[in-house]
């Protein structure tokens, strides 16, 4: 009784954390973050936790065209700063804010809102500017973590169940640790890199952005809440297994995993129709499943268990083959859903990205197909099986290219009348100029612009462009 | 909705306390009568490994400046490593006792992270003043762990560790959102709350 009673005591004091706070923070906007309004507002006003100084731009609001529609900022009492806008018709509206705290940091942000029509995330908001090479790293990365847990995990329960030598334990948990660890680091950089487009800050700035529109106010913000506490769970249950020796464990693991892996395919570009959400986290689970295999049988089997080495290709083969089968559907459907002609796979540059990646998949595939000869036949001595060690490592490198390709992939934007292909479709007058292809509402940071007509034109806000940074220090 | 942030460091104050006063009376009794029910020697490890993983909701939540949400991330992730750690020694899987060195990382990080994301004076309000103090005093106190590796049974230093839980949770527990500090606060922080 006394252990229920304090184990009780103990997990609930566990169940909510702790929150620390410093300089001022946005506590109330008008309008609010991503609001429809059906009556054009004649003021933006932000309200904040501690007094602030206002700035000449501490507010500026842009028209999804980019035209400057509000007037100066200035104080509306020791906490709050409005602006006051000009006459603004029915579209979607970015607020742009820096304040000068008390701490002597500038606070920026960023929301939107809409006039009569649903307002973009702050993500396509006016000025954000689509992926840059650095992301694609990141979600190369980010792809490579899954593939190490979900793929370790996934070998360790299908591939070789039961118990294992020490040795090839220790090192498959290691391998799957990392890529659980790896899975949390990289997702918190993703999205840090995701806000800093948004926000236009240099990192100095970006320190004192507030995330908190881009968290909750996008499909993406909300894929990395789920995302980072899924696979916060997923590294102590793998640890958790590690301490315990209990490798039934690794199951809720795995499944969890699994599960929040579509986060990525419900915040990303095919986010627009079931059949291409499942199509897409198939299409990454299988990949995850196959390349982290692979990495399993060169970094942990062939070194560690050559023992093993029969059992555990036999065992990886049944797995690639069902891995490959889903992974070729799913991609040939999603092909097909955003390419609908054939002619754009040479004529758009998502098509030639896909040919690279098919023609490095057909590569692992033929890779994987001789080895399949080789090691599945009975009469190979040992001596020839443990040389393959480096063919498999050759193998895991294609696997991997083929997730950077795939990187790239996913951050480009399939032609536009391919179906389903571009979200945040939210209001009529923001038109995509990304070249990049983000499915961004946006034009790239940093940049002059004009509409068609050479109408409508402004200054794109501060940004993390040298001349921009030049804009900054002055208003500030 | 994200309740008040005064309300969620009580609660964790409330977990600090569980780790101190387990402490101490580990100190006042000795490991060896401590640890003859199994489960105890558990409980500090696992509650801060707990606590770690309890700050991952924290990060994520509160994203009102990207500094506040790393301060949060560090803080999640060297509990959580310190608290696996000092699991995995009581159970027997790492054996080579330097590994209590993880507590001391622990300390300077979280230390470190609450000092720097305080960009506030001492005596701005009563939150600013118990940053800076939680701040110097996981700095400062990182000696303790780093003393109680090297002797893991001096009484001292047991006694030690756990008064430094021990004011952690005194320190969150007085925590207002809004509120002065030895009767000062800085007007520019507004109305206190109460």
């Amino acid at each position: 009784m006394k252990r229920a009673l304090l184990l009780g005591f103990a997990g609930l004091a566990l169940v909510v954390p702790a929150v620390a706070h410093a300089h001022a923070a946005l506590v109330k906007t008008v309008p609010s973050f991503r609001e429809r309004v059906e009556t054009a507002p004649n003021v933006v006003r932000l309200a904040f936790d501690e007094s602030v100084t206002p700035l000449g731009s501490s507010i500026v609001v842009y028209s999804a065209r980019g035209r400057v529609v509000s007037r100066p900022a200035h104080a509306a009492g020791p906490r709050a700063v409005e602006a006051s806008l000009r006459r603004v018709g029915a579209g979607a509206y970015t607020v742009r804010w820096h304040v000068l705290s008390r701490d002597g940091h500038v606070g920026s942000g960023v929301y939107t809102f809409g006039v009569r029509v649903a307002a973009p995330p702050p993500t396509a908001a006016f000025g954000a500017s689509g992926p840059t090479p650095t992301e694609h790293l990141v979600r190369w990365a980010y792809f490579l973590a899954l593939a190490l847990l979900l793929g370790g995990l996934s070998f360790r329960l299908l591939v070789l169940r039961g118990p294992l030598p020490a040795a090839v334990e220790q090192r498959f948990f290691l391998v799957a640790g990392v890529g659980a660890v790896s899975v949390v680091q990289v997702g918190v950089l993703a999205f840090i890199l995701r806000a800093e487009d948004a926000l236009q800050l240099p990192f100095g700035r970006l320190l004192y952005g507030d995330l908190s529109p881009i968290a909750g106010g996008t499909r993406f913000g909300t894929a990395f809440i789920a995302m980072t506490l899924g696979y916060a769970l997923v590294t102590a249950l793998v640890y958790l297994s590690w301490l315990t020796d209990r490798t039934e464990l690794l199951w809720p693991a795995f499944l969890l995993g699994l599960g929040f892996a579509s986060g990525l395919s419900l915040s990303g570009h095919s986010a627009s129709s079931l059949g291409a959400e499942l199509a897409d986290w198939v299409h990454l689970s299988a990949a995850a499943l196959w390349i982290g295999g692979l990495v399993q049988l060169a970094l942990v089997v062939w070194p560690l268990a050559p023992e093993l080495r029969r059992r555990a290709f036999a065992g990886f083969s049944r797995l690639a083959t069902g891995s490959i089968a889903a992974l070729l559907l799913a991609g040939i459907y999603l092909a097909i859903v955003r390419l609908p002609r054939v002619s754009d796979l040479w004529s758009t540059h998502y098509g030639h990205v896909l040919l690279v990646k098919i023609s490095l998949v057909g590569c692992a595939l033929a890779w994987g197909g001789v080895h399949h000869r080789v090691a599945g036949r009975q009469e190979v001595a040992d001596t020839a099986l443990g040389r393959l060690r480096r063919s498999l490592v050759g193998e895991s490198l294609v696997g991997m290219a083929v997730l950077l390709v795939a990187a790239v992939l996913v951050d480009s934007k399939p032609p536009p009348n391919a179906t389903g292909s571009v979200p945040n479709a939210a209001s009529t007058r923001v038109r995509s100029k990304n070249s990049t292809g983000s499915g961004h509402l946006a034009v790239p940071g940093g940049r002059a612009r004009e509409d068609a007509h050479g109408r409508d034109s402004a200054p794109l806000p501060p940004s993390r462009s040298p001349t921009a940074r030049v804009t900054l220090v002055r208003h500030v | 909705m994200t309740p008040p942030p005064e309300h969620v460091h009580w609660l964790f104050a409330t977990g600090f306390l569980i780790l101190g006063l387990a402490l101490l009376a580990e100190a006042i009794v000795g490991s060896e009568i401590w640890r003859k029910r199994t489960w105890r020697a558990y409980l500090f490890p696992a509650t801060f490994f707990g606590l770690g993983l309890c700050l991952w909701p924290v990060m994520t939540f509160f994203t009102n400046s990207t500094i506040h949400m790393l301060a949060h991330g560090a803080w999640a992730e060297t509990m959580m490593l310190a608290g696996a750690v000092e699991l995995a020694l009581v159970r027997g899987k790492l054996q080579n006792p330097r590994w209590r060195l993880a507590m001391v990382l622990a300390f300077l990080v979280g230390g470190g992270a609450f000092l720097v994301h305080e960009q506030n004076g001492w005596l701005f309000q009563r939150s600013s003043f118990l940053h800076h103090l939680l701040g110097w005093l996981l700095v400062v106190s990182a000696i303790v762990p780093l003393a109680r590796s090297f002797r893991p049974r001096s009484l001292a230093l047991g006694g030690a560790f756990a008064l430094v839980f021990v004011t952690m949770a005194v320190a969150l527990y007085s925590d207002r959102d809004r509120a002065p500090v030895f009767g000062h606060i800085s007007p520019e922080a507004g109305i206190p709350r109460r």
